[in-house]
């Protein structure tokens, strides 16, 4: 009999009865094959593996990272809040001790949704591991958490969602978004003005293979964490970067999947991204199901291996090497941002986003207080093609008296002004979620 | 007239049924371990006696024949050839000394990635000859989905062999390592099931009934005598199946409910939806070793009428050593029977023993023997409690896999509790928790009832790739040419044709209107952005059930 060397919880929801389309990549079908890989290997017989039902997400869970405009409902359906819910168990499972390590096999996805929600960017409405991230730091005593992205995309709303927080170390290794979706993930992008170097990019040349991201892993992302000491890791983890994915272009494998699982230990994987459903996923399941039990993962091969993969180009292996330098530099010794206002001032930011998925243009106008007791207040003023003038107002995490105090003050103002149509206040100090509607 | 038998551990017990008189004649006897033989014929010759033998239309039996030779290691050397493809490294499936494993790989569309290394097949067959081994099992992973691999394994193995077990043939479900130790075990007792039949069938006509024999499964249905012989595993853990489908008959439950049988040494739980027992999904486990043998769910706890009571940190508790018998039946130490006996709650046997008993147990300790007898009841009733109360919390928070089941789910709640067994009437009344408990007539034999009177069973699953053009139903050997247009309706209907023809072929008596499905999918599959056809999967079984009420 196999025994697993560290008890894991599968929290696996493939949403059998839910598609974006009929034709979409994220179908119904999408995880049919894995749950068949799994059965067949006996996973879920195996001592000290244990499959566990996913939560349903409330709406304070969702409030609690998102600006959901003009509110949770109409941006949600029950598909998110179930796998949003899955992530959540996955994190109960592992903060009360009843396994040590969790994987939400979910779906679906949630990176790229960022702190605003009109609708879906890039197949996901939520965020999971943002609200996952959030409901452990309001329910247990976790500060120091670090997420670490290996979806082929720039998980572009993961690092909107914690751009201001220095308590969230954020690390993308990414397909380079000058050759893919959504386009943004490069150097410079390294965290809001009070938190410098708490969100690291490491955009990957197309192509790259075992050897490069093994690599990464070694030589920039480990090398981060050891210094960062979280209490937490979180891996989202995407299985695009596989040689058969059809709608990226990178050549990792189920092997270096599992390979990279073993070296990055997380406490929780989520799963994002991965769209080659028969040629990738059951394998690449499979690889890092066993390495997070610490299961032996060497017999693991793609059965088209030996004729599609090939290994890494030298030139790319000398390009990746050429990133270790500056992706090590903006954790250790980060640029400061230029436009960083004075103590007790706002930093301005406009953003514009578009909505892949629904079609939907936003701009946002994002203001952080600078404080040097807390990580800020933040206020977002958001418009969209489908919704007017909305603003979101949060209160960090251990927020000091002066930034609740503004966030309040700026919460009745904006209710006053009857400018908006719908006015979110998230509380995290007071644990008061509210949303003001016109 | 229907004739019902279950070997148990520690009894047997026989019935014989007549369809408008309910029981005519019961029967309790010891079990011989080392010969189960002559205790299934004295009992048969015994609750038979008075009776025309002629007029029996059907023999159940449930026996732990396979059961015991697993459990007590008395197998046949058996060769297991398995191959596995990618995943997790194959050597931690073998079992036994003669495990083969061949290179081969099929993936879990039924592709054939790799051919099978035949060669290799050879040598390990050269090799079981030289060693004598007769016996031989052949499981390659998703062999469900395409038998061909496992299929050659036994065509090469050919005469060499006097039983071959091919993992597709014993259940449609998936799990390699559940396949490759079922198969083995199938084949393991396969040679000793056998000659325990043929000696059955010697009795039985000796006797002089003629009916035909079917043998009890552990999901409280039966397969026919002859059946049995390809699949003897089938057989095992039938008693504990026997029991609840005795309660079934016993009983009209209709509502959530909770089944205890409480034995000497344990207490069987099982938990009943809306009046149906459910069904262990994956299949039962055996000496902990997870099986493809559909089962009823049922948990077994170290408590009973004969655990012992024991002063543990200066707390009393019972169990889960068996001690037995009760003091009050001739033991020497006491037990829950005992503390029951001293409470007054019943008056088993010797009570004055049981007094004796329980006085000297709390001699220098700071309890008085009411304390002891109390505390050694309440604590078994905790036990059972806490119990239930896990089963259910497992079975609400059993994993689903679609929104709706997700979000519409039912939750399970029991409002009655049925209690059989030795100590059930006793255990009956301090055991009421807000629910109604009874306790059935006849409960001391509801094991042999539920044999006598249990239906047959069975299961297959379709599986079609349109795109490929395919259809299989592994566990019955049908493969078939399908047109890309084929649709769900066709397949469910193609499910349940070809189980009929199988199960009427195969010696079952069946109503096609007992073939249910229980479950129908059809994934459209795209490759790039176009459709390349459907994932139709129909599983369809013949439920558990009785051939007929025992109660009013």
């Amino acid at each position: 009999m196999i025994k697993a060397a560290n008890r894991l919880g599968l929290v696996f929801f493939p949403a059998y009865d839910w598609a974006i389309s009929p034709t979409h990549p994220e179908r119904e079908e999408r995880l049919l094959y894995t749950q068949d890989q799994l059965k067949e290997e006996g996973i879920f017989d195996i001592k000290g593996i244990t499959e566990i039902k996913p939560d349903i997400a409330t709406e304070t869970d969702i409030m609690r990272s998102h600006f959901c405009f003009p509110d949770v409902a109409s941006v949600t359906t029950e598909s998110h809040l179930i796998s949003a819910g899955g992530a959540i168990r996955a994190a109960r499972a592992v903060m009360d001790g009843e396994v040590d390590s969790a994987f939400a096999l979910v779906r679906p996805p949630g990176h790229h949704s960022m702190k605003c929600v009109h609708g879906n960017r890039g197949f996901c409405n939520i965020n999971n591991e943002a609200i996952m991230v959030e409901f452990i730091r309001e329910h247990y005593k976790v500060r120091r958490i670090a997420i670490v992205d290996t979806d082929c995309h720039h998980g572009d709303g993961t690092q909107d969602i914690f751009w201001h927080d220095p308590d969230v170390l954020f690390i993308s290794l990414h397909q380079d978004g000058r050759t893919l979706y959504p386009g943004s993930g490069h150097l410079r992008e390294l965290g809001g003005p009070n938190a410098r170097g708490r969100t690291i990019n490491i955009p990957l040349p197309p192509y790259t293979s075992e050897e490069g991201f093994i690599y990464t892993i070694d030589e920039m992302v480990l090398p981060i964490l050891e210094d960062f000491k979280p209490e937490i890791i979180i891996n989202s983890a995407g299985q695009d970067n596989h040689y058969t994915d059809p709608i990226t272009n990178m050549n990792f494998t189920a092997h270096g999947y599992a390979l990279l699982n073993e070296k990055l230990k997380p406490h929780i994987a989520v799963l994002e991204g991965g769209y080659s459903i028969q040629g990738a996923l059951p394998y690449v399941n499979l690889g890092i199901v066993l390495a997070m039990a610490g299961i032996d993962y060497s017999h693991i091969k793609e059965p088209d291996y030996d004729k599609n993969y090939s290994p890494q180009d030298e030139e790319i292996t000398d390009y990746i090497k050429q990133l270790r330098e500056p992706v090590l530099d903006n954790y250790f010794n980060p640029k400061p941002d230029m436009d960083r206002a004075p103590e007790g001032k706002f930093t301005l930011r406009h953003k514009n986003i578009y909505y892949d998925t629904d079609g939907i243009q936003e701009s946002q106008r994002e203001y952080i207080m600078t404080c040097k007791n807390c990580r800020g207040v933040l206020y977002i003023e958001s418009s969209a093609s489908i919704n007017p003038p909305c603003v979101g107002i949060d209160i960090p995490v251990d927020g000091c008296s002066r930034c609740t105090k503004e966030g309040y003050r700026l919460f009745e103002e904006a209710v006053r002004q009857r400018n908006f149509i719908t006015v979110q206040m998230t509380d995290r100090v007071n644990k008061r979620y509210e949303r003001h509607s016109r | 007239m229907l004739l019902g038998i279950d070997v148990g551990g520690t009894h047997t017990d026989a019935v014989l049924i007549d369809e408008k008189k309910g029981i005519i004649s019961k029967f309790k006897v010891k079990t011989d371990k080392k010969n189960l033989l002559s205790t299934i014929i004295t009992a048969l010759k015994e609750v038979t006696s008075g009776f025309d033998v002629k007029k029996i239309t059907n023999v159940n039996l449930s026996t732990t024949l396979s059961t015991n030779a697993i459990v007590e290691n008395r197998l046949e050397k058996t060769a297991l050839f398995i191959s596995s493809g990618p995943g997790i490294d194959p050597s931690n499936f073998s079992i036994g000394e003669n495990t083969y494993i061949i290179d081969g790989s099929i993936d879990h569309r039924g592709n054939e990635v790799a051919p099978l290394d035949m060669a290799s097949v050879e040598k390990a067959i050269n090799e079981c000859r030289k060693e004598g081994v007769a016996v031989f099992a052949a499981v390659t992973k998703f062999s469900t989905r395409n038998n061909r691999q496992e299929s050659e394994i036994a065509e090469k193995i050919g005469k060499a062999a006097d039983y071959i077990t091919m993992g597709h043939e014993l259940s449609s479900q998936l799990s390699f390592p559940r396949r490759a130790a079922t198969a083995y075990y199938n084949s393991a007792v396969w040679r000793i099931y056998n000659s325990f039949i043929d000696a059955i069938i010697g009795g039985l006509e000796n006797i002089g009934i003629e009916a035909p024999v079917n043998i009890l499964k552990a999901d409280g249905g039966t397969m026919p005598l002859t059946v049995s012989r390809k699949i003897p595993v089938e057989s095992i853990l039938s008693g504990p199946a026997a029991s609840i489908m005795g309660i079934i008959a016993l009983s009209n439950i209709r509502e959530d409910s909770v089944i205890l049988d409480i034995g000497g040494t344990t207490t069987d739980i099982a938990i009943f939806a809306s009046g149906s027992p459910l069904i262990e999904k994956e299949g039962t486990s055996l000496e902990g070793i997870p099986t493809l043998v559909r089962s009823l769910q049922n948990r077994s706890i170290g408590i009973g009428g004969d655990s012992k009571i024991k002063i543990i940190d200066g707390e009393i508790a019972a169990g889960p050593e068996r001690e037995g018998p009760c003091m009050a039946d001739g033991g020497s130490v006491p037990t829950l029977v005992d503390a029951l006996n001293y409470k007054g709650i019943i008056k088993y046997m010797d009570t004055s023993r049981s007094a004796e008993g329980i006085k000297k147990l709390a001699a220098g300790t700071k309890f008085t023997p009411e304390e002891i007898a109390e505390k050694a009841v309440s604590y078994s009733i905790r036990l059972i409690r806490e119990e239930i109360k896990k089963i259910l919390d497992d079975l609400n928070q059993k994993p689903v896999y679609t929104i709706h089941e997700m979000v519409h789910g039912q939750k399970i709640s029991p409002e009655k509790m049925y209690l059989i067994g030795g100590p059930a009437r006793a255990l009956s009344a301090v055991m009421s928790d807000g629910i109604e408990v009874l306790v059935p007539e006849n409960y001391d034999v509801a094991n042999a009832i539920g044999a006598a009177l249990a239906r047959t069973t069975f299961e297959t699953e379709l599986f079609s790739d349109t795109g490929k053009g395919r259809m299989v139903m592994p566990n019955i050997g049908i493969e078939e040419q399908v047109t890309r247009k084929y649709s769900l309706e066709e397949a469910e209907a193609d499910a349940k044709r070809h189980t009929s023809e199988y199960l009427e072929k195969s010696g079952y008596r069946i109503k096609d209107s007992d073939i249910n499905i229980i479950e129908s999918t059809s994934f459209r599959m795209i490759d790039d952005y176009y459709a390349s056809g459907n994932d139709i999967r129909v599983k369809c079984q013949v439920r558990p059930g009785v051939i007929m009420y025992l109660h009013n």
